[in-house]
């Protein structure tokens, strides 16, 4: 301050340390006073040594067979056993699967061009790729297994090829996904009549890929669900509105595992006695209306924070209540609660863990149930778990951050240039 | 009425084009608007000015039905406004209106803006309204703003594109209410010039405004609500230089000063 003797008026000076640079920064934000400063040196020697100690025991301590022994199970539970598939290998099945999803990834980077969409499908194959060349032996992870995840590569890639080279629209993504979805189901379930593909029952379904279908099947249904719920308890028509404010307080009031429970027994009450309903159905249909009703209130708070004067210019300039709703209230709505819709995809996600307390044996039940009944494993429960806590934080910090990519790309973040381009000083931001 | 629509608007036709006769409404338990009368020509430039809670914005949303008026009738280029959607439909594609907060659709383009209600109520191709809509971006002088989104232009600009939006629909009314109230002074005049341009087309418009210099210029009649009447309803001249009624006088010297 003492040097700043000359008046600096009008002057185009350049900005503040703290502003820039990392010394300044650090300045500013760490050591500012001494207590910032004791923090600063307690909460990095904490971080430290739980850095040392826990990459010691990750790289020396651990033992990690464990994965490898159990790592098919993981993936598919108890789908390609001897009980499940007798004299047949149906290892193919959920793996050909993958390759239908691998594909649409594909597509979706053709069509965004670029940017998270193509980081995303790079991002899924490597991994998917990294695992067929695990340090294991034949016997335990075989060549075929190996081949059909390498395999990925080529089946993303056609997925852009086809993409890319018929000009397929974001309405053809959704509809490949419909069908890629349905091909799915029958592949894993088996048509009786086809040579190879014998039925597998639902109860033998498991491990991460029960987990990723009960959260691909709530995901996609319990947004439009919960966005009819929305629009519905904001009705004037009193009936629509009751109902709709009685669906969500219900299945908002109950626990999951509770509704999982019931689900047992009422489910099959909606359907005709002779409609066989699995129990993978029961607990995809309670968790797509549990997630929908908290979907409701995410899209309800983002339609109250919606100025009413953009409802208002739609009416004036003679648009329907329905073209207002649908074109111009629920995308900002949408846009605005983005966090709170992808918070409840990563929760609903997380709660397909739950469906063990109806016999489904996902990828943690199989866990922990392969290390109670393997007396040589039950000293490796840690490395199971620390892997299953890393899977799942993937599939998470993946939805977080895409979510966070369209956030940005939707203008909704706060970059300093998008900022400065609502400010209207655009220009002066380019040097 | 109803079936005798279309005689109606043939017969209506050389008659006002806005006739509100004994028009009240209330807010809960607040008497808003307590008998308003009045009659708004082909054409016609009416400025209305009045204290907040006067009831002005009120009655200018009434005609297009943004506020349902509860006694009272209300005919707007021969159609009357009834709880029939296709008359309160008829009467919105007719009547284009700007905000005093511009309200842009800040999640479309500039252009998309203003194509929007064109394509989706007068169904016209894409090709057709971004014509219009860049010749009416040419006509607010922000043609090169097209691609642009509402975030990204300054006040003024953001009210020149509600305007396009508006007209867009080719509306025969067009109601302002207090156009320039959130804009910085030296945005005002650049949305002053476009509406004084459009009044010189020979457009129908009611402005609620307290900018005195561009009613005096533009208006026919100037109106003064207060406590949900029209008190006084004279030219500018007389409406300034004379005005019959203590409360008009009183409100002007507070705004003139």
């Amino acid at each position: 301050m003492a040097e700043a003797t000359q008046p600096t008026t009008g002057q185009r000076l350049p900005p503040p340390r703290s502003e820039v640079g990392a010394i300044g920064w650090a300045r500013q934000n760490l050591f500012s006073t001494w207590y910032n400063t004791l923090l600063t040196v307690v909460a990095s020697a904490v971080t430290i040594l739980v850095l040392v100690f826990g990459l010691r025991w990750v790289i020396t301590g651990a033992d990690w067979t464990v994965i490898g022994v159990l790592g098919g199970q993981m993936a598919i539970g108890q789908y390609n056993t001897e009980a499940s598939c007798p004299g047949q290998n149906c290892f193919w099945r959920p793996q050909a699967a993958l390759m239908l999803a691998t594909a649409m990834f594909g597509m979706a980077w053709a069509l965004a061009g670029g940017g998270v969409a193509k980081r995303l499908a790079i991002g899924v194959v490597v991994v998917i790729t990294l695992f067929a060349f695990l340090p294991y032996s034949f016997e335990r992870m075989g060549m075929d297994v190996r081949l059909l995840l390498v395999a990925n590569i080529p089946a993303m890639l056609a997925g852009w090829a086809i993409a890319r080279f018929t000009g397929m629209s974001g309405r053809g993504i959704v509809i490949y996904g419909v069908a890629a979805f349905i091909v799915t189901l029958l592949l894993l379930r088996g048509i009786p009549a086809v040579p190879g593909l014998q039925t597998v029952s639902v109860i033998h379904w498991g491990g991460i890929t029960l987990n990723l279908l009960l959260a691909v099947v709530g995901i996609v249904l319990s947004l439009p669900i919960g966005i009819a719920l929305a629009l519905g308890r904001r009705s004037n028509l009193p009936v629509v509105k009751l109902l709709c404010v009685v669906f969500i307080e219900v299945f908002r009031g109950v626990p999951l595992i509770t509704l999982l429970f019931m689900s047992q027994v009422l489910v099959p009450l909606a359907f005709p006695d002779d409609f066989h309903t699995s129990s993978l159905l029961r607990a995809g249909i309670v968790i797509t209306l549990f997630s929908s009703a908290y979907m409701a209130e995410n899209i309800r708070g983002g339609l109250q924070a919606l100025h009413p004067g953009q409802a208002e210019a739609a009416r004036a300039l003679g648009l329907s209540a329905w073209e207002t709703t649908l074109l111009i209230s629920l995308p900002q709505a949408i846009r605005n609660v983005i966090p709170a819709i992808v918070g409840q995809f990563i929760s609903l996600f997380k709660d397909t863990s739950l469906v063990y307390i109806i016999g489904m044996l996902d990828v943690v039940e199989i866990s922990r149930a392969f290390i109670q009944g393997n007396a040589q494993y039950l000293g490796n429960a840690k490395e199971v778990f620390i892997f299953l806590a890393l899977v799942f934080w993937v599939f998470c910090y993946t939805m977080s951050y895409v979510s966070g990519k369209v956030e940005e790309h939707l203008g909704v973040g706060g970059s300093p240039q998008a900022t400065l381009a609502r400010l209207g000083m655009e220009g002066t931001a380019r040097p | 009425m109803k079936e005798n629509m279309t005689d109606e608007t043939i017969a209506a036709h050389d008659g006002p084009m806005i006739v509100a006769r004994d028009v009240h409404k209330w807010f809960g338990n607040f008497h808003v608007l307590r008998g308003v009368t009045t009659s708004v020509d082909r054409s016609e430039k009416v400025v209305v000015v009045g204290p907040s809670g006067s009831g002005k914005s009120t009655f200018i949303r009434t005609i297009n039905r943004l506020e349902e008026h509860q006694r009272g009738d209300i005919v707007v280029d021969g159609v009357p406004m009834t709880q029939d959607v296709r008359n309160i439909d008829a009467i919105r594609r007719e009547v284009g209106m700007v905000f005093q907060q511009f309200n842009l659709f800040p999640h479309l383009s500039v252009l998309q803006n203003i194509t929007l209600a064109p394509m989706k109520v007068r169904k016209w191709r894409r090709s057709e309204a971004e014509e219009v809509a860049m010749e009416l971006l040419v006509r607010v002088g922000i043609p090169e703003q097209a691609e642009k989104y509402p975030g990204e232009l300054s006040g003024g600009q953001q009210q020149r594109v509600a305007i396009a939006r508006a007209l867009a629909m080719q509306p025969k009314i067009m109601l302002f209410d207090e156009p320039t109230s959130a804009l910085d002074p030296e945005m005002i005049r650049e949305v002053l010039d476009v509406m004084r341009e459009l009044a010189e087309s020979g457009m129908t418009m009611i402005i609620v405004t307290h900018e005195i210099g561009f009613a005096t210029e533009v208006a026919d009649r100037i109106m003064m609500f207060d406590e949900g009447v029209i008190i006084e309803d004279a030219p500018p001249s007389q409406f300034f230089n004379n005005p019959q009624q203590e409360r008009t006088q009183a409100f002007l010297s507070q705004i003139l000063s």
